[in-house]
């Protein structure tokens, strides 16, 4: 069949504007040929989902000694040759003025964000991102902390995590945070050889990465992740392999792989092509994230999503509203929240930052959702989040918040990938559906499917190195 | 040598088929967008000049120019027919046939000087822009000579040789031709080939020899080689520098001197000779023609003997250039009829016009049919545009009675139609025309020629369509139509030339010099070899230097195949192609190359393979993506991820699925021009 002259299955939507006491009923309309009405009034999980208060709140803190070979993050370099080589607590990030206006700023922003919702739940979760939020001195943090209990209230076992950088805290600064409540340490390690740290940028050697893993246990914090950087120039399966052993040896509760992205505008970007020397070749950088996902289950880690692995019970909380397409508050510079429906990105550079936290406070700039959703966008926003879990697409709740009719075009679509064994296809007890049977299904009516098929997932870790071909054919089906 | 480029770009002919007059109208509408057939007509502004005062800008003197123009404004006044000059100009692009009318017009004063001045040499483009333009198709002069006024008509032939059927057909409406030759370049090898057709028409012939002011002109000898080979006598021959005014009056004086008047048949029922007719949105079919006998009155019932259709002359008129209404024209004057013709297939080129109540006995003789000989299909690139594709063919066809289509369905292509052409100029105005006026975004395939295949069970059918050729199994033969070819080249260039033809499976058949430094040469080869880029590589090869010109001589048998692209093991019907046995390996081996540049890599591995039946002659393998994941999705922010996946997904969405792969329409376009270099 020719997909020019498929017919279209979702024609946009728009749900009806709605005060921003009742959005979130907005719409949880069907968007197949069959009348609409029958379930106009059915709210479903889906689509309410992302619509209730937030509890969860991004927070990011821009500081870096310097940009890394490979970032395209909004940060601000703070330089680093005076300060290098004196101990942690020595260091003059305490009084650095840029850093203290600059969490001025964000806890105006964060007194200026009005909610627009009935009740106004505890944040349940906090992640402190950059940057480095660990060049930033406790007493700030304590600062934002505080303005985010007395403006949204904060859980007492609420996650607080915060990404740390070897060689930018001590026990002292780790304890002090501890205290604060940060409970949750996102260790930025990257690469366990010296070479490759210094090819990329990194402001740390692997003395300091020993010294912050050590650090860490010390200080007692059971709950910490570690981050690896797969597929780094002149980077080899035996230093992989080497980085992976000694991750599992420290023990982290959980460890993110991250698949190097050559960004445009960045030193990589301009030196570096993707599957070209010394970038690792497309095989090998497949290689490098099948040895990860084999090598890290072996270890006990689940594979929970394409570039996360935990130990039991230690999946980051925050996270997982992002790929269960939760609402979730943002503060700082480029931050991206997602409220009312609407994912909404502060500016990038300080000084529009600066202008949108006046214009917020004014009342002149809005980021929250009037719950007036484009459903394509929903659609596709649940689908690519959802594949890139574990858990993969509930095709029930999708079917009912988009119709039976889009179920079954994905499960059409990915019949060969079914086959293939990309896509990996489970019943409501997840257990797996074999590909002659899914072929049968798909066949079938609707309802059979859906009383058959309840998840499609990435198989890992063939379907999850194919996550964005395959995720785009998915996204075909919603807008042809 | 972008002059000598443009000296010759007129492109080959491709059948020897009739031709509809209205492609002249086509070719000549677009001018500018075929910069390669630039063939700059004799392109007069519309507009009333009557009223506006000759000015003597011209270096003829003031008293000609205003008797010329007084006679000019006379000359819708009849003359008997022994005064009437009927004449085309034969002339190679760029020899300076359209200076030399426009000179014709001047000095005869049936142009204003003021409006050739401002108007008629402004620039192309302006004109076009304004759309107030028309072309000449013909031209009714008053010229007095001796005393007596005479009354020339000047019948435009198409600048390109390809429509030879057009050519003849508006020779034969003629008693006369003015050959010119550039007195730089020499007799090329089109000029030959209508300076042929004038003399089967007992054209009376006159040589003129032009630009003899340029620095490199060398008269003598070019005249030399008019004698030498088309054998006309050229001790009458004029020397005239059309630009320069030099030689016009010598000219007219021997058009009227030498030119026979047209035979005096006014007596005779009604018949008239249709030399071109084009579509006109507001009038209907508009059709030229030379009364050959008899007369036509306005107002009369008249027949169109070949269509068979009748219609009543609304308006019956006279081009000067510009149309002009009259009552009435007899034999040997030349006019224009409007007579709410719906469509020019009604009224095409060759048919004889007679009176609905007085027919004529028999039909002028030399009426063919239009049969296209060369098709490719063509399809939009976005399935929703076929049904304008549809409106769009059904209007241009109104104009271009050889424009044939059926629609057609392929697997990768969807919905679209299989055109038949006269060859491939017509196929590339057609195009083009669509994709500019229509703003449709075509695919086309690779063109083929119409085959006869001979069936084990007796039967003999054309197949123009490679996947509609008989299995192996079925046919005892296959025939392909060949073409004599007749090559004009420096003879630096004979080598290149000769290596160019064996390439392209022609047989040679003779050579000789036609001047110390130029040779003829003349091969037989399948037209099919000719319809790809032969002669782009005719040009290039010698750097534009060379002319060519051909006629087909019939069918003959060949070992012929259909060779079929097979990706990921299924067949891609638009990529198949006939090609003959010893070509398919090479053909082959690029076929399957492109594809695997321009096929992106799918999740598994692809084989793309080149088949004889089932035999694979030629083979690649796409290997399979192995990674294609966007690691992190930092802070919560999906915006830029969700862009590129969006951005992907509408890249599958424009590629055509070919089984589980999906192809890009680049693919197909890129295989599809390849064909047509390498085929």
């Amino acid at each position: 069949m020719l997909r020019t002259t498929s017919s279209p299955i979702f024609s946009s939507f728009r749900g009806r504007p709605k005060t921003p006491r009742l959005i979130f009923k907005a719409f949880s309309v069907l968007l197949e040929d069959s009348p609409p009405s029958a379930r106009r009034n059915a709210s479903t999980n889906l689509t309410t989902l992302h619509q209730g208060p937030p509890t969860s709140a991004y927070v990011h803190l821009p500081f870096c000694r310097k940009r890394c070979h490979y970032c395209d993050f909004p940060i601000l370099a703070l330089g680093s040759s005076s300060v290098s080589n004196a101990p942690y607590e020595e260091r003059q990030e305490e009084d650095d003025p840029r850093i203290t206006n600059y969490v001025n700023l964000l806890v105006r922003e964060i007194n200026a964000t009005r909610t627009c919702f009935d009740t106004n739940p505890n944040l349940k979760t906090v992640f402190f991102g950059g940057g480095t939020p660990s060049l930033v001195p406790p007493k700030l943090v304590s600062l934002v902390l505080e303005t985010l209990s007395s403006r949204f209230g904060l859980c007492p076992d609420a996650e607080i995590s915060m990404e740390m950088d070897p060689g930018t805290f001590g026990g002292e600064k780790l304890k002090e945070l501890m205290g604060l409540g940060v409970n949750r340490v996102s260790l930025g390690v990257q690469a366990f050889q010296d070479e490759l740290l210094k090819a990329c940028g990194r402001a740390h050697g692997v003395s300091e990465v020993y010294e912050a893993i050590e650090i860490v246990k010390a200080c007692g914090v059971e709950n910490w992740s570690m981050d690896l950087i797969s597929s780094l120039p002149h980077q080899t399966l035996e230093m992989w392999e080497e980085s992976l052993r000694l991750a599992i040896e420290s023990q982290p509760s959980h460890v993110s792989v991250y698949d190097l992205q050559v960004e445009q505008g960045t030193k990589f970007g301009n030196v570096y092509t993707p599957g070209q020397s010394p970038l690792p070749s497309e095989t090998q950088s497949a290689e490098f994230y099948k040895t990860a996902s084999s090598m890290l289950r072996g270890a006990g880690y689940e594979h929970y999503e394409v570039s996360s692995y935990s130990k039991e019970g230690f999946k980051c909380k925050h996270n997982l509203i992002y790929w269960k397409n939760k609402p979730f508050y943002a503060f700082g510079l480029g931050s991206a929240s997602y409220v009312g429906g609407l994912r909404f990105s502060r500016p990038r550079r300080l000084k529009e930052y600066t202008k949108y936290v006046a214009d917020l406070e004014n009342g002149a700039a809005n980021w929250c959702g009037d719950g007036n959703v484009d459903l394509k966008d929903v659609a596709t926003d649940i689908i690519m989040l959802s594949f890139r879990t574990s858990k993969g697409l509930e095709l029930k709740e999708f079917g009912e918040a988009f119709g039976r009719k889009v179920v079954k075009s994905i499960c059409k679509v990915y019949e060969p990938y079914v086959e293939s064994g990309h896509i990996v296809c489970l019943d409501d007890m997840r257990k797996e559906v074999m590909s002659d049977e899914f072929k049968k299904l798909v066949g079938n009516d609707e309802k059979k499917i859906e009383d058959h098929v309840r998840y499609l997932r990435l198989r890992d870790p063939d379907g999850f190195l194919l996550s964005n071909e395959l995720i785009s054919l998915a996204f075909g089906v919603i807008s042809p | 040598m972008a002059m000598a480029y443009a000296m010759d770009l007129s492109p080959p002919t491709f059948f020897l088929s009739p031709t509809p007059s209205s492609l002249r109208r086509l070719s000549s509408f677009p001018v500018s967008t075929f910069p390669r057939h630039s063939n700059r007509r004799l392109q007069i502004l519309c507009q009333a000049t009557a009223g506006t005062q000759p000015q003597s800008q011209s270096n003829l003197s003031d008293s000609n120019s205003k008797l010329a123009a007084r006679s000019g404004q006379d000359r819708l006044l009849k003359v008997p027919i022994s005064k009437i000059r009927n004449f085309s100009i034969i002339a190679h692009i760029d020899h300076g046939k359209s200076t030399l009318a426009d000179k014709l017009l001047q000095v005869t004063g049936t142009v204003q000087n003021r409006d050739m001045k401002e108007q008629f040499l402004d620039n192309m483009d302006l004109e076009r822009e304004r759309g107030i333009t028309i072309k000449l198709q013909a031209a009714r002069m008053r010229y007095v000579y001796e005393d007596t006024p005479y009354c020339l008509n000047l019948i435009d032939t198409p600048g390109h040789v390809d429509f030879s059927y057009e050519v003849s057909r508006s020779l034969a409406a003629c008693e006369g031709a003015l050959l010119v030759v550039d007195a730089s370049q020499g007799v090329e090898a089109q000029t030959l080939a209508n300076v042929y057709l004038a003399l089967e028409n007992n054209l009376e012939i006159i040589p003129v020899v032009n630009k003899i002011d340029l620095p490199g002109a060398e008269p003598e000898q070019v005249l030399r080689e008019i004698e030498e080979v088309i054998g006309l006598d050229c001790s009458k021959a004029i020397l005239c520098s059309a630009k320069e005014g030099i030689g016009i009056t010598e000219i007219l004086n021997a058009i009227v001197e030498r030119i026979p008047p047209p035979p005096e048949t006014a007596e005779k029922p009604f018949r008239a000779l249709i030399f071109d007719s084009y579509y006109d949105a507001y009038r209907g079919v508009i059709v030229y023609f030379r009364v050959i006998d008899g007369k036509v009155k306005k107002g009369d019932r008249i027949l169109f003997m070949a269509s068979g259709k009748d219609y009543f002359a609304d308006e019956i008129g006279v081009l000067s250039p510009n149309q002009i209404q009259v009552d009435e024209l007899y034999a040997g004057e030349v006019g224009y009829i409007s007579a709410s013709i719906r469509s020019v297939a009604d009224a095409r080129v060759g048919d004889t016009i007679t009176n609905f109540s007085r027919k004529a006995e028999s039909s002028l003789p030399g009426y063919e049919e239009a049969t296209p000989m060369v098709f490719c299909g063509l399809f939009p690139v976005d399935a929703d545009q076929f049904p304008d594709l549809r409106d769009a063919l059904e209007k241009l066809q109104l104009n271009d009675a050889a424009l044939k289509f059926e629609p057609e369905t392929s697997s990768a292509m969807g919905f679209g139609f299989r055109c038949g052409f006269l060859g491939l100029l017509h196929m590339e105005i057609v195009q083009e025309r669509l994709e500019r006026e229509y703003n449709l975004n075509l695919i086309t395939t690779a063109p083929s020629v119409v085959y006869k295949v001979h069936t084990v069970n007796g039967d003999t059918t054309m197949c123009s369509n490679p996947s509609l050729l008989p299995q192996p199994g079925l046919r005892k033969s296959v025939e392909e139509p060949y073409v004599k070819i007749e090559l004009l080249t420096p003879k630096d260039y004979i080598g290149a030339l000769m290596e160019l033809a064996q390439d392209r499976r022609g047989e040679f058949k003779e050579m000789k010099y036609i001047a110390e430094n130029r040779a003829s040469l003349l091969y037989e080869l399948p037209l099919a070899e000719m319809v790809g880029d032969f002669f782009d590589q005719l040009k290039s090869r010698t750097k534009g230097y060379a002319s060519m010109e051909y006629s087909v001589i019939g069918y003959r048998e060949s070992d012929l195949i259909k060779l079929d692209i097979l990706i990921n093991a299924e067949l891609v019907e638009p990529l198949s192609t006939i090609v003959h046995r010893d070509k398919a390996y090479s053909v082959g081996r690029a076929l399957t190359q492109k594809l695997k540049e321009l096929i992106p890599r799918q999740m598994f591995k692809v084989p793309i393979q080149a088949c004889i039946g089932s035999k694979v002659i030629a083979s690649e393998a796409l290997s399979a993506i192995r990674k294609d994941v966007l690691a992190k999705c930092y802070g919560g922010d999906i915006s830029r991820k969700k862009k590129l996946l969006k951005k992907q997904a509408a890249g599958k969405k424009r590629m055509k699925a070919i089984g589980r792969v999906d192809v890009p329409q680049e693919a197909f376009m890129a295989v599809l021009k390849l064909e047509k270099e390498v085929l």
